[in-house]
């Protein structure tokens, strides 16, 4: 049997504090949804297997602290990553307004073929909505994004958000992959091609172990 | 059969550059027959070669070493390869690039006609190299003699000269084998998953496979094989025709050469049933021993992992006179291999047909696709067919008593004596296997070209030489029989036609299960990342002062199902993983799984840390990044705040202050420190000219201290620092509480914690430079701003009183000027000893 996959890429979750950008996480990668809301204080990741054209894409996911105070750490990620996440709550005009903020600082630090999707969350709470649907649609035209509203609590396109935005990268990076394959390759890693570059060293010589693999 | 290493020579490598490219030509036909040769169009300027390359992963590890050395072309065009080493090879070298027809091939839904070149190989090298391997399955007999000549390990490749070309390349294909990156650790975990659910996802369908054997004792075809070969009313899905001793001559046996393996191959194709079509998947001979796989056209696509190996038991344990040949492929999800052998012959000799059995099945290995993995033996196939002349005979019965068994038809009976039934049931040979009722006559020996048994003066014992067993689930037997009708030799055939539950893949449930086994392996993943648990994530000092230590706990548990090492990580721009008056210990460790450690966050601040947290230009507040290797990352808030102190404020600020630090709003202070630099800048009040807390100092111990025996050299006590420090930072007492060593030492650790020293370091050059010039040194002096000269003036009086009461106080010039002068004069950089004496000097001047 041939091998089970072949590139893994990095993906980025940003957005305020509260957005709901680790349920969006669990839902992908564990299905599983908790009400109750623990800010992450750091970054974490999770892993997860996608079929994108036939092509195993392994995709590693960072959700970050959305609180203030950290932004000048996390920032510090921006750059490992491929594609990254920008999430606001539907229910929270003050998250969306952010969001400029946040895709300012984006365009700031993380690289230049970088590719970005908007995501309003949490569109159960249609009671409590204060962003409509189209300042979402038109705010991610401005900025040539995709926008997807989701829940994590009921599962709305969740997937496909993930996915398309894997898509796009694997698509952005479509030339590299091709002369990567070409030289017979197993698997080509993205994320690792990127940390030579990297910010921290540790982690460059972390991945050069093979440990995603 | 194709290609091998020694059958391409150096005058024809064509290097690797822009306008070289290999592609794959394989015709739509033969892509059908999974298993077949590969066949590449290899063109480099003008020239174009086809090739074949035999089926399996070693073509394509060829094919892919082959583009990725094309890439690396690409990438670098600058300099085409010149390929000098080749030049030494050229003496050796004669004509190239002969165009030459292929054979015609024997079945043309086999082969494909295919121009190509053929090279004239060097004179050194025996043989004739044919890189042609046209017809691969007909087969080009000297092509054919040389590759299964490498298989057998019976070249005698020492005596060529090109025992330096073939080595190089077992060199470098290590090299490129170890370059592999090695990835597969989940790929074998999602193998393995997939096979234990393989029920899930396959179903069971019967197909018929039709085995033969047969002895020709040497024999070219003289009759059509059609009885034997065309003996059921269906087409079966697949034949596996087996011979032995297809050629008896010297040449087959040294050279592994041959006509008649094109004779009885075109013999059986002619004689396969009718009512389909079939094609040709493998052949495999070793001296006289053949196997021929045919499948069903409609199956053909189904087929993969075709490989055949030999093995040789005859003379010397290692000729192949004796021993077997083997196909093994993959039918849907069922792994089979087929195997022919001829075990060694005599009745007597079971034993040593034991051991070649044995033999056989340890030696009989293929290779696998992926190089990393072991390569697969003949018991690790879901499915076995085993045939051939296994040799084993009737015994402890006289020739009278056998053949009348065998006319009466008692063939139960008479398989009591069969050797090879002994021996199965003592389990010697053949464990596992199953062998049909034997409902037929002994298939040896008879005169060739009639049924009589053998009238030789031997008159040899009837004995069933021929076998057919099997191996495996879902196998069900539809017929066991010989041929009788056959009379080329004095052996007659065999046949049997099983019945064998083949697993096939459902692709949705494939899919599911598949999808099922990475979401469980992602899980699994990510339940090992690194993960633990914080006690705190915020840590807060209150009330921090100069040179207190204050320490927080956290407790790290490793709440993951993995060991893990933690470490305190920079953050970017910054050169260490926190600020200078924190630590954390330890900063970096190691946690079993269940495992707790505590790390103590130690805040400290110092007279290098002091001057901006007095001022209010930093503040206790900082994060943390705590990275555990291969896993998350957690932020953890130190906040606090600091009482600011005198001591490592600046002379200036301090004159400015009349009231105790502590009672002035932080504002005031950062105003301050900002002017601090700036001489020039008015004031609105007159500033007092020594700071207060000097004074404090300095007039308790005039008071109290003068006479006191060895102040100045004997240390304070810690406790009542803090107490002193506390005193001075938030009021203004008449006296100084604690002890006069005590005070003594909060004074100099006062005139250390100075962010510029009293003599400031711009003036610190000139000082050296004039330190044995009294007047000089005076003239600095003099020169200093307001605030400092009036402070080394006033130290400079008071150590010159104490220097009065030397006979109580035991201090002489010398002492004070090495206590005081390092203190006063600092050194903006590292001091040496030369310097230091200097120092002393001029401060000399100002003790006489």
């Amino acid at each position: 049997m041939a091998k089970q996959y072949d590139v893994l890429f990095r993906l980025l979750l940003l957005g305020d504090s509260g957005v709901g950008k680790t349920c969006l996480l669990c839902r992908f990668t564990d299905n599983e949804f908790h009400p109750s809301h623990i800010s992450t204080i750091g970054v974490d990741f999770k892993m997860k297997t996608l079929e994108i054209d036939g092509i195993k894409v392994r995709i590693q996911i960072w959700d970050t602290a959305g609180q203030e105070r950290y932004q000048t750490i996390t920032k510090q990620y921006y750059r490992r990553a491929q594609g990254i996440f920008l999430v606001y709550d539907i229910t929270s005009e003050r998250s969306f307004q952010h969001i400029m903020k946040w895709a300012s600082d984006v365009d700031e630090y993380a690289p230049e073929k970088i590719r970005k999707i908007l995501v309003g969350n949490k569109s159960d709470e249609v009671d409590k909505r204060q962003v409509a649907t189209e300042q979402g649609i038109k705010l991610a035209n401005a900025y040539g994004m995709d926008f997807f509203e989701t829940s994590a609590f009921t599962n709305h396109n969740i997937t496909e958000t993930f996915t398309r935005l894997a898509e796009q990268v694997l698509a952005a990076n479509k030339k590299d992959l091709d002369l990567l394959r070409m030289s017979g390759n197993e698997e080509i890693n993205l994320a690792a091609l990127e940390e030579e570059e990297g910010l921290y060293e540790r982690v460059a010589s972390d991945e050069s172990k093979g440990c995603w693999c | 059969m194709a290609i091998t290493a020694d059958d391409v020579s150096l005058e024809d490598i064509i290097p690797i550059s822009l306008d070289f490219a290999v592609v794959e030509v394989s015709s739509p036909e033969e892509l059908a027959v999974v298993g077949a040769d590969t066949r590449v169009r290899v063109s480099h300027q003008e020239e174009e070669l086809e090739l074949r390359l035999p089926f399996g992963s070693h073509s394509r590890l060829f094919l892919s070493e082959v583009n990725r050395a094309w890439s690396d072309v690409c990438k670098s065009t600058t300099q085409a390869p010149r390929f000098e080493w080749i030049s030494k090879y050229h003496k050796n070298t004669r004509g190239q690039g002969v165009v030459k027809q292929a054979p015609s091939p024997l079945d043309s839904t086999l082969t494909q006609l295919n121009e190509h070149k053929k090279t004239e190989k060097p004179s050194d090298q025996k043989g004739s190299l044919e890189r042609d391997k046209g017809s691969s399955n007909s087969g080009t007999q000297k092509t054919r003699a040389y590759s299964s000549q490498e298989s057998q390990g019976l070249s005698s490749r020492e005596d060529r000269d090109d025992l330096v070309r073939s080595s190089s390349h077992t060199t470098s294909n290590k090299a490129q084998i170890l370059a592999m990156p090695q990835f597969g650790l989940r790929d074998n975990l999602i193998k393995c998953e997939l096979m234990k659910s393989e029920d899930i996802y396959t179903y069971l369908q019967n197909f018929s496979f039709f085995l033969g054997t047969y002895n020709v004792n040497g024999q070219t075809p003289k009759e059509s094989l059609f009885p034997w070969l065309n003996c059921t009313s269906d087409p079966p899905d697949m034949y596996c025709v087996g011979f032995q001793e297809l050629d008896l001559s010297k040449e087959a046996f040294f050279f592994n050469d041959t006509p008649k393996e094109l004779e009885w191959t075109k013999a059986v194709s002619e004689a396969l049933h009718p009512d389909a079509k079939y094609a040709l998947v493998k052949l495999v001979r070793l001296v006289g021993i053949m196997l021929i796989f045919y499948v069903k056209n409609e199956h053909a696509a189904f087929i993969s992992d075709v490989e055949a190996e030999t093995v040789g038991t005859g003379i010397m344990g290692r000729m192949g006179n004796k021993g077997a040949v083997s196909i093994r492929f993959r039918f849907h999800n069922s792994d089979i291999c087929v195997v022919n052998s001829h075990l060694a012959a005599h009745i007597e000799e079971y034993e040593r047909r034991n051991q070649d059995y044995k033999d056989i099945c340890s030696r009989l290995q293929f290779r696998q696709l992926d190089p990393n993995q072991p390569p697969l033996t003949i018991m690790k196939h879901d499915v076995i067919l085993w045939i051939g002349d296994l040799n084993y005979r009737i015994t402890e019965l006289e020739v009278s008593n056998v053949k009348e068994l065998i006319s009466n038809k008692d063939f139960e009976t008479l398989h009591n004596y069969d050797q090879l039934k002994r021996q199965i049931d003592e389990e010697a040979v053949f464990v596992g296997f199953v062998e049909g009722d034997i409902d037929f006559q002994p298939t040896y020996k008879y005169d060739t070209g009639s049924d009589l048994w053998d009238t030789s003066e031997k008159c040899r014992v009837p004995a069933w030489c021929d076998r057919i067993l099997y191996r495996g689930k879902n196998i069900v037997q539809k017929h066991y029989q010989s041929h009788m009708a056959l009379k080329t030799s004095d052996h007659k055939p065999v046949s049997s036609l099983l019945q064998i539950g083949i697993k096939r893949v459902n692709p949705d449930d494939y899919k599911r299960t598949f999808e099922e086994i990475v979401r469980n392996i992602d899980k699994m993943e990510n339940e090992c990342i690194p993960s633990v648990t914080l006690s705190k994530r915020e840590f807060h000092f209150t009330d921090l002062k100069y040179m207190q230590h204050q320490a927080e706990t956290l407790s790290l548990f490793n709440d993951g199902q993995v060991p893990c090492q933690f470490e305190f990580i920079q953050k970017p721009n910054e050169s260490t993983y926190c600020k200078a008056w924190l630590t954390a210990n330890p900063s970096k460790g190691f946690i079993a799984n269940g495992g707790t450690v505590d790390i103590d966050f130690e805040a400290f601040v110092n007279r290098s840390t002091a001057p901006e947290l007095n001022s209010g230009q930093e503040q206790i507040e900082d994060i943390l990044v705590l990275h555990l290797e291969r896993g998350k990352d957690y932020f953890i808030s130190i906040s606090g705040n600091y009482l600011p102190s005198c001591y490592g404020s600046s002379i200036h600020s301090l004159c400015q202050l009349k009231e105790p630090i502590q009672d002035m709003p932080q504002e005031t202070l950062r105003e301050m420190a900002e002017k601090s630099g700036d001489e020039n800048a008015e004031n609105t009040e007159k500033p007092l000219d020594i700071p207060k807390e000097l004074w404090m100092m300095v007039d308790h111990l005039f008071r109290s201290a003068l006479k006191q025996e060895d102040i100045f050299q004997q240390p304070g006590l810690r406790s009542e620092f803090a107490v002193i420090r506390d005193c001075l930072d938030t009021g203004i007492p008449d006296s100084l509480p604690g002890s006069n060593h005590s005070v003594a030492e909060a004074l100099l650790l006062f005139l250390d914690a100075l962010p510029q020293p009293v003599v400031p370091f711009s003036f610190y050059q000139q000082c050296l430079e004039s330190c044995s010039n009294a007047s000089q040194c005076e003239k600095i002096i003099s020169m200093l701003p307001q605030c400092h000269k009036n402070v080394f003036n006033y130290l400079a009086a008071f150590l010159r009183e104490l220097l009065k009461n030397s006979a109580s106080n035991r201090l002489d010039v010398n002492i004070l000027a090495t206590i005081f002068a390092s203190l006063l004069l600092k050194s903006p950089t590292k001091q040496d000893f030369a310097e230091k004496r200097k120092t002393q000097e001029f401060f000399q001047h100002f003790l006489a």
